[in-house]
């Protein structure tokens, strides 16, 4: 079920494409044809607010909002 | 001026693009730090890809947003005022507290390292003193490479230097830390009773792959690099803040702006970056999108100063001071804490959390505080005697900078 309060995003601009995010939760994040990060569910159930806070600590450039 | 030995001959990239392009890709590992392993070996600097990210998933603890609220409260506040109080010792016969600005970052910066590396007993001008100055000499021995010295006896002294720092302050600390984790493990204290430090956290999770001296390594590191680009900065944020009130003395009155302030830390590490140049070596033959050919093995440098000042990115202003500047796309710091996977994990400490989506404010980080502090103690130029460059650095880092605390 999608949540609102979770509305995860990837900033282009600041990411570098480690796939980290990918690593951590493939089933969130994907590496696009750009090779940068991208996101497949934007508004993901709040089993995944764990997840998502440490992708969001984990990226190097710090790159994921939610 | 020549470059060091060890990078006459190899490839230079020196415009943004290709910078960058070097540093986002997996066909290259960390190249840099080859002769100064004893010091920096096996640290989260010189491991690569998977290795990586398991040891920045175990140290991420120490960068979630409550535990850099946490420092800047609790730590980072404190340790300025404590070290703007100590500067009143300096006050002269006419009544004006002088320092040296340098020297009194450099030791704040010694006291918030020392914590998040979790180093105990840095507290007195004396021990802060003797702590600061051993990290200066493993800082030595951690970028031996760029020594005009005898690589080999550089490395021997600081190794000697080593241990007398494991003596005086490490072997006692991470003693401290070993007794709180048995306490913690037998249920006779909680988590929330352990240091929130990096020492704290690889003896909580130790790996029985590491060395036992790998903490030691990792804790150098920390102490090293967490306090170089602040205290590179901050001299040069100030210049630069002096001269721009003399050309716009309309702004004089947003030295206590903290978005102001933060803009213009921002310039100072994108004009003057702690660490000029970093190697990698291609793990594969890699043809760049310029056409540039590296081949399978190959070191290659990138030089951050002239990337950082590449007019086709920041404009044709680009190596001038602009805290008003907007370069779309790029961090406006450009590669002053490097790039890719090898992104400084301390980043946030300096530069602050920017305001997230939960409507948080986040941090100001380093730069911010402590400019803004100095503002409020009425820092001013000594007009007795200039700022000026060292001549021990290859780089434009200030080696003293006398200032007048006006309202000290």
């Amino acid at each position: 079920m999608s949540n609102p309060e979770l509305h995860v995003k990837i900033d282009k601009l600041i990411c570098q494409g480690t796939g980290y995010c990918v690593r951590l939760e493939p089933e969130i994040f994907v590496i696009g044809d750009d090779d940068l990060g991208e996101v497949l569910i934007d508004k993901p159930d709040t089993k995944y607010a764990d997840v998502l806070e440490e992708a969001a600590v984990l990226c190097p450039t710090r790159a994921i909002t939610y | 001026m020549e470059p060091p030995p060890h990078i006459v001959g190899i490839q230079h990239f020196v415009d943004y693009k290709s910078v960058d392009e070097i540093l986002k890709s997996k066909d290259f590992r960390q190249g840099s730090h080859q002769e100064s392993q004893p010091f920096f070996g096996g640290s989260l600097l010189t491991i690569d890809h998977g290795e990586h990210f398991d040891r920045r998933r175990l140290e991420a603890p120490l960068f979630r947003k409550e535990a850099l609220e946490y420092y800047e409260r609790e730590e980072l506040l404190p340790l300025i005022a404590k070290s703007l109080e100590e500067c009143e010792r300096n006050r002269g016969e006419d009544g004006i507290v002088r320092a040296d600005l340098c020297l009194l970052v450099r030791n704040m910066l010694a006291r918030i390292s020392a914590v998040t590396t979790g180093i105990d007993g840095v507290d007195t001008p004396e021990r802060t003193d003797a702590f600061r100055t051993y990290v200066e000499q493993l800082g030595t021995g951690a970028t031996v490479e760029w020594s005009t010295e005898d690589h080999g006896e550089v490395i021997d002294r600081i190794l000697e230097i080593r241990a007398g720092f494991v003596e005086e302050f490490y072997g006692p600390s991470v003693e401290r830390r070993r007794e709180l984790i048995s306490a913690f493990q037998a249920g006779d204290i909680s988590e929330n009773d352990l240091p929130r430090d990096l020492l704290t956290l690889m003896y909580l999770h130790w790996n029985d792959d590491w060395d036992d001296e790998l903490p030691l390594r990792e804790a150098t590191l920390y102490t090293v690099a967490s306090s170089q680009t602040t205290t590179h900065a901050v001299p040069h944020m100030m210049m630069h803040l002096h001269e721009w009130f003399e050309a716009h003395p309309e702004d004089f009155e947003k030295r206590f702006d903290r978005e102001f302030l933060k803009r213009a830390g921002h310039e100072a590490i994108r004009l003057h970056l702690p660490s000029p140049a970093l190697l990698r070596i291609a793990l594969k033959d890699v043809v760049l999108s310029d056409g540039t050919e590296i081949a399978e093995g190959e070191r290659v440098a990138c030089l951050f100063t002239p990337a950082n000042r590449d007019t086709s990115v920041f404009g044709e202003d680009a190596k001038s001071f602009d805290p008003y500047r907007e370069a779309d796309g790029v961090k406006p710091w450009g590669f002053a804490f490097g790039g890719g996977e090898h992104t400084c994990i301390g980043r946030t400490l300096v530069t602050g959390l920017s305001a997230r989506t939960d409507g948080d404010e986040g941090t100001d980080g380093t730069l911010v505080n402590i400019a803004l502090a100095l503002f409020e103690a009425g820092i001013e130029l000594d007009p007795a005697e200039m700022p000026a460059f060292t001549e021990l650095s290859y780089h434009d880092a200030y080696g003293t900078f006398p200032v007048i605390l006006r309202n000290l």
